[in-house]
């Protein structure tokens, strides 16, 4: 970019701008070439896979795949996959159950940790390890706890008075409310977190100014501070969904799914079939139509957050 | 708020916060407990469980490190210095991948405004399910022998976090001052320059969090790992699942020592950036 070499090339100097985009382009690259690597190869493969009844047994390498082609035979069989659809409406209502529910504990934690009191850094500390955790471990601790002879049990048996000998985790429907247990204990911190953050960043002089109207404390809550805060609920409930649906290691580690499919997930239904029933075509066909599924819905979802977020500078423009 | 007001409401605000704690700290508690437990006492029956153990004992770190220990008959034939090793190895190279390939990609995004569509594309990364995507990265990796290596596994994390070093990054960029960089070009300074002499060394600590950030998830992976693992280069978590189907049993005991191990650094580093973490876990779209 020296300004000899152009007197001798005789080529125009490119402008600080140009240059910035050029740099711009090589920085951007390595994203680029990662992002196309791991989307199109992959995704090319499981359409490719998913339109024949190629297997890993079948003696030859997956690009054979055309010799067994299909076509929609695999998405036909996913249509009437009972097993699949139950699956589904698991991770559906553990989603539907564990967002709300972590949600609003979130919230009320969030509440009490706006203003300042004596060891507020301490307790905030504390609160967020459960999220920490690796995932793994936090399904082991609850696997220990909710043994017959673990401490849920003897706890429970505290605080009612009578023995208790419940059957959690080879129970199903039992085990479903372990794993959601689980899962609240973990996230519960997150969408604290997130809350918390939102509540900080509500203008502090609108309060001020509701309490010299004389607004009390639910008053300002429910017309101030709620309105101002709901993107920053609609991302921590986008971000703790979609976190939902990938359910995996805990439950994989505490029930396995089982028992039976009780506590199958999606995420644990498609490892079953790629590792126990060796179908992997038909896994690629799964695969897909989650993706497809998951893209239609992070679609909504971020037309949702555009909403939110005109809504908000709506609001901010009338202030 | 009236005196009695402010009083009942502090009473109220710590019992809650208390009993929050408590709930929050006794799968914790009880897991690390259990990992100083002698074997006698890993299950009891239920009125005799006990919440610290009465003969506390170091043999289950000592059966997962050299592979037996007093009070066990078997031995262990792979201990835990291997996969300690290799989640180290590939969370820190995965780290790395992820943090140099986001930082590069969110400036030139950031100043630049090339690859408009790019911060979106990188988000969809973290969108989809893992195991729904795994299965054709497995076959890829199995096709480019890539299963079961440091390489392989680091190379697949590195892009699993790229959406968070990338946003973190991003958030961090667009709020550095652009007058010190613009003197700095006018200076004569060339753009890669302004880049690595003056807006690298102002962004270090947001570097610094980035990297902890990104290194807390890649060490928290399980489902990858589990996937892309043989024997060489099994994490800490596929480890210690692994621990009761090799043998006679459950090792409750040796499971919750592996897994205090493996708690331990996310923990500790999350109390680190703390700061951060909002916006670490909101790709930036909120901060504290």
């Amino acid at each position: 970019m020296t300004t000899s070499t152009t007197t001798v090339t005789g080529a125009p100097e490119l402008s600080l701008a140009q240059q910035g985009v050029k740099l711009g382009r090589w920085m951007t690259l390595p994203t680029q070439l990662l992002l196309v690597f791991i989307f199109a190869f992959p995704g090319a493969m499981i359409i490719y896979v998913s339109m024949s009844w190629w297997g890993p047994l079948d003696g030859v390498p997956w690009y054979y795949a055309y010799e067994s082609l299909n076509w929609f035979d695999n998405y036909a069989e996913l249509l009437e996959d009972e097993r699949f659809w139950g699956s589904m409406w698991r991770t559906f209502i553990i989603m539907i159950v564990v967002v709300p529910v972590e949600f609003f504990l979130g919230l009320g934690l969030a509440i009490l940790f706006v203003d300042n009191f004596a060891l507020k850094r301490v307790f905030y500390s504390v609160l967020l390890m459960p999220m920490m955790v690796v995932p793994a471990v936090a399904g082991y601790m609850f696997y220990i706890l909710f043994q017959s002879n673990g401490p849920i049990n003897q706890l429970l048996s505290l605080i009612t008075g009578y023995e208790i000998d419940l059957v959690w985790l080879s129970d199903p429907d039992n085990a479903f409310i372990a794993i959601m247990v689980a899962d609240i204990w973990q996230w519960t911190p997150l969408m604290f977190l997130i809350l918390l953050a939102g509540l900080l960043g509500v203008p502090e002089d609108q309060l001020k100014a509701a309490t010299l109207l004389g607004a009390n404390w639910a008053q300002k809550f429910w017309r101030i501070a709620l309105p101002k805060m709901r993107i920053v609920m609609v991302i921590a409930l986008v971000i703790r969904a979609v976190e939902a649906f990938k359910l995996f290691d805990v439950m994989y580690v505490m029930t396995k799914g089982g028992p039976g499919v009780a506590t199958e997930t999606i995420s644990v239904y498609i490892y079953k079939v790629t590792f126990l029933e060796l179908e992997w075509s038909y896994v690629s066909a799964i695969g897909f139509a989650v993706l497809m599924f998951l893209t239609a819905l992070g679609g909504i979802g971020i037309a949702i957050l555009a909403n939110a977020q005109k809504k908000k500078r709506l609001a901010d423009v009338v202030d | 708020m009236t005196a009695t007001n402010r009083l009942w409401f502090e009473a109220m605000r710590y019992t809650l916060i208390v009993a929050a704690l408590i709930i929050f700290l006794i799968p914790i508690a009880w897991m690390a407990t259990l990992a100083f437990k002698p074997v006698a006492e890993w299950t009891t029956a239920i009125s005799e469980i006990t919440w610290l153990p009465k003969n506390p004992t170091l043999g289950n770190f000592e059966f997962i490190f050299t592979g037996e220990t007093d009070e066990v008959v078997i031995t262990l034939p792979n201990t835990a210095t291997r996969p300690i090793f290799a989640s180290l190895v590939v969370a820190s190279l995965s780290t790395l991948l992820a943090v140099v390939v986001g930082t590069l990609g969110a400036y030139g995004v950031s100043r630049f405004g090339v690859g408009k569509n790019l911060p979106l594309s990188v988000l969809q990364l973290r969108l989809f399910p893992p195991m729904a995507v795994m299965i054709p990265v497995m076959m890829m990796w199995s096709y480019l022998a890539l299963v079961d290596t440091f390489w392989g596994l680091s190379l697949i994390y590195g892009i699993v976090t790229l959406p968070f070093s990338f946003w973190l990054m991003k958030t961090f960029f667009d709020e550095v001052p652009r007058e010190i960089e613009e003197a700095a070009l006018v200076e004569g300074c060339s753009q890669w320059r302004v880049f690595y002499r003056v807006t690298i060394p102002m962004v270090k600590a947001p570097l610094a969090t980035t990297v902890l950030f990104v290194f807390i998830l890649n060490w928290s992976d399980y489902i990858i790992a589990l996937l892309l693992t043989r024997k060489d280069w099994v994490t800490i978590p596929v480890y210690m699942n692994s621990l009761n189907t090799a043998m006679t049993g459950e090792m409750y005991g040796a499971k919750a020592a592996m897994g205090l191990i493996a708690a331990i650094p996310p923990v500790v580093l999350g109390i680190i950036i703390q700061k951060h973490l909002v916006r670490g876990l909101t790709f930036g779209a909120l901060k504290q």
